[in-house]
């Protein structure tokens, strides 16, 4: 069983500066880090890696610089890497990033199952799992939390607004996982990050995977994005505690307060 | 052995300081500390090969090891100072005890004992140090006599006492040195080996989490194929040659554990309101407590690193080099974390705030590895050959070097770095021609002087250079840094220079040799530079 797991390199959230000026993201000194959707994600292909000796590869798209989260994932015990740069790729919005990591994907030769995070933190859009599915034209399940394989089949357990729900899918699928809330990252140890130099590792460019260079970076992007900004601050938000009984009392006496209720 | 790329010493640092995270949190760490507990089970998680295997580092990779670069070893350092110094020690003793093998070892010692350390996740000491004989090990007492069997050496009895050794109660091989008839001499000793104990754990002021004891060794046999290097008097040498490279590594202690305090400062300072402004606002405050010892922190880096390069490139020895890293980086650490304590007020001088334990902690780094004015006796022995040497020439061309590198970018404080070494040079000179090295004093403050001007260079070549992968400030920032450092040097330099010859020769015609105009010109900027510094570490070291 071949398992594909794309990555993606974000700037660790908890360092998050805006520049107020041009209220855009300062990405200079800011550290980088596997986003941590796309690592409960590779984390679960390592797991099935155990359990049915699959083989896993971690694709990536990004500066030369996210040669280090693909690296990552060959120390935490993933067998190929592979990271797509190349300046044409540069600017891509979701739609046109689904389209060059699906043609890494099917370069790589057959596969079981695409897990992807179910979005990254700095964008959060949540798109680009379900674009690289339907590039690949198979299909999708998202928010997944838990992945058995059975034979030719995929059980997951995803989550849905109203719990949780159960569903057996054929493969080749894609999955976009979302963590558990005890989910902690795993770091590799100094020999495995050693070791995995000596795994094989690729770096694809546009025309490697043969992407139309039409269809990719900002003139390819269909998205526009007019500006970035942090949200304004408009009110104050009070979080009420205690039993259900108790916290509608105290909305009402809220509202009764603020002349809403008599 | 050179470094690896990049981004596998940043995977490296990222696991390590993940396990600091989740291991280490300062509750934890003030615990042991109270207890003066070392923490054995860190360091078995630390040289687990599945957690960390840290001890891998210095293993070379033919006995199943890493076989990092000096420049990976800096980088672990400083991070491995930035957890706690003394878990740094138990780690450095370990690297320190193989050292003697790694140096001095026969194929077959290094082919079993290295893999063995590997393997085994041994911690390792390094016995030199005895109660009479610190850096001047031509005093050791410990003997090392022939056991003869059927007319042949057949091993060693080792007799004698060790102090001040870390991991000394709870290491599982020790590297001890010992006289034997041949001259001081290496030997590997095994825990538990009959006649060999260590004495009670240390009550001491900092680094409570390493272990430190005495040693006592009585009549211990060693078979003679614990003899490091099979042949007898090659101790002191083997302990000589790895200066330049461990003391780099406790240089970088004092950079870790410096900058951890510091930025601890740095962030209250943008919190604390004082006076309705934040105290980060205020330049009595910050260009006090904060600037310079940001200033001094980073003109050391500049200088470990380009130690830690060379070292990589193949350069050996850089004796003196190693002592001007250690020097100048652990007395920037030991006064960032002292500053640090004053600008955190009355909150700094508890133990709820990590600089209280962060400044007992890194004040060893000016003691261990040779205090720090046997450094100043060391980088002034160096360099006083090389004075000699050149008739005086040394600095004067390194100055050279440095008014070429103003001549491509002014903005680096190369034209006040060159000011430094042209007055370090006549002020040496002046010395010779008054013979004033007679006077111990004169050649500490030299080796002072010396490591300043040297520090200053180096610092206005790699701000002028692309930065390195450990540089957190920008351009603007970095060479403000460095423009600040070379100011001070140059002024220091001439003002203590020319206070001390005048103070001891007879006459003197030093201050005409001095350009004190030109040294006092150069000083102009260092107000927005400072303003700078200030602004940006906020920037940098941002308070959630």
């Amino acid at each position: 069983m071949h398992i594909v797991v794309c990555v993606k390199q974000v700037p660790d959230s908890t360092e998050i500066k805006i520049n107020p000026e041009t209220g855009t993201l300062v990405r200079t000194g800011v550290p980088s880090i596997m986003n941590p959707y796309d690592h409960f994600a590779l984390e679960t292909a390592l797991n099935l890696k155990k359990e049915h000796d699959a083989r896993v590869t971690v694709v990536s798209m990004g500066p030369p610089q996210a040669k280090s989260v693909v690296q990552l994932g060959l120390a935490l015990g993933a067998d190929e890497g592979v990271l797509l740069s190349d300046k044409a790729f540069a600017g891509s919005d979701t739609w046109a990033t689904s389209y060059a990591l699906s043609l890494a994907i099917n370069k790589l030769g057959k596969f079981s199952l695409v897990l992807c995070g179910m979005q990254a933190i700095d964008g959060d859009t949540a798109q680009v799992g379900p674009g690289v599915a339907q590039q690949l034209s198979i299909p999708q399940v998202t928010f997944c939390e838990e992945v058995k394989v059975n034979g030719k089949k995929a059980w997951v357990r995803k989550a849905t607004d109203y719990g949780y729900a159960i569903a057996e899918v054929d493969m080749p699928v894609l999955l976009t996982m979302m963590m558990h809330k005890d989910f902690e990252a795993r770091y590799p140890s100094f020999l495995d990050i050693f070791n995995s130099d000596q795994k094989p590792y690729h770096v694809w460019t546009a025309e490697d995977i043969g992407a139309k260079k039409e269809y990719l970076g900002l003139k390819g992007s269909p998205t526009q994005v007019d500006r970035i900004y942090p949200p304004e601050k408009g009110c104050e938000t009070q979080m009420l505690t205690g039993a259900p009984g108790e916290i509608a009392q105290k909305i009402v006496d809220i509202l009764k307060k603020e002349n809403c209720l008599r | 052995m050179p470094s690896m790329d990049a981004v596998s010493r940043g995977l490296m640092l990222e696991s390590l300081r993940n396990y600091a995270r989740r291991r280490l949190p300062y509750d934890f760490l003030r615990e042991k500390d109270r207890n003066n507990e070392f923490p054995a089970e860190v360091l078995a998680e630390m040289y687990d090969f599945s957690t960390l295997g840290v001890h891998l580092l210095l293993i070379p990779k033919e006995y199943g090891g890493i076989g990092a670069g000096t420049y990976d070893i800096y980088r672990v350092c400083e991070e491995l100072a930035r957890m706690d110094l003394g878990i740094a020690t138990s780690v450095f003793a370990t690297f320190l005890g193989t050292d003697p093998l790694k140096v001095g070892g026969t194929e077959e010692q290094k082919a079993k004992w290295m893999s063995k350390i590997a393997r085994e996740k041994l911690l390792v000491a390094y016995a030199a140090t005895e109660p009479d004989a610190g850096s001047d090990l031509v005093n050791l007492k410990t003997r090392a006599e022939h056991v003869v069997k059927n007319g042949e050496i057949d091993g060693y009895r080792i007799t004698g006492n060790k102090q001040w050794i870390s991991n000394g109660g709870v290491a599982d091989l020790y590297a001890v040195l010992a006289l034997a008839p041949g001259g001081p001499s290496w030997f590997l000793v095994e825990k538990g080996m009959k006649g060999f104990s260590a004495n009670k754990h240390e009550d001491k002021h900092g680094i409570r989490l390493s272990n430190t004891a005495g040693l006592s060794l009585d009549n211990v046999f060693v078979p003679k194929e614990n003899l490091i290097g099979m042949e007898e008097g090659n101790g002191l040498t083997e302990a000589q040659a790895v200066f330049g490279y461990t003391r780099l590594m406790v240089a970088a202690f004092g950079l870790g554990a410096g900058w951890s305090a510091l930025e601890t400062a740095v962030k209250y300072s943008q919190q604390r309101i004082q006076a309705s402004s934040p105290l980060s606002e205020k330049q009595g405050y910050t260009h006090k407590l904060i600037v310079p010892n940001a200033v001094n922190l980073e003109a050391s880096r500049a200088y470990i690193e380009e130690i830690a390069e060379r070292l990589d490139a193949g350069e050996r020895g850089l004796q003196t080099e190693g002592a001007i890293a250690k020097y100048s980086a652990t007395e920037a650490g030991n006064k960032a974390a002292e500053d640090s304590i004053q600008a955190l007020g009355g909150y700094g001088y508890t133990r709820d705030f990590p600089v209280e334990k962060i400044k007992r902690d890194v004040k060893i780094t000016c003691i261990y590895e040779g205090t720090n004015e046997i450094m100043e006796m060391t980088i002034y022995r160096g360099r006083w050959q090389e004075h000699l040497k050149t008739r005086g020439e040394y600095y004067i061309l390194k100055a050279s070097e440095m008014e070429a590198l103003h001549g491509e970018n002014p903005d680096v404080g190369a034209r006040a770095s060159a000011l430094a070494l042209r007055t370090l040079a006549a002020v040496m000179e002046e010395c010779r021609l008054n013979k004033l090295t007679r006077h111990q004093y004169i050649t500490f403050k030299l080796g002072n002087f010396i490591s300043m001007a040297e520090t200053s260079a180096v610092f206005a070549k790699r701000a002028s250079a692309a930065y390195s992968e450990s540089v957190k400030f920008d351009t603007e920032t970095w060479q403000a840094m460095s423009r600040i450092y070379a100011r001070a040097s140059a002024l220091k330099i001439a003002v203590e220079g020319v206070s001390l010859v005048l103070g001891a020769a007879a006459e003197s015609s030093l201050p005409s040799k001095i350009n004190l105009a030109e040294i006092q010109s150069v000083q102009s900027g260092i107000m927005k530079d400072m303003d700078t510094v200030a602004r940006k570490l906020k920037e940098v070291f941002k308070a959630r």
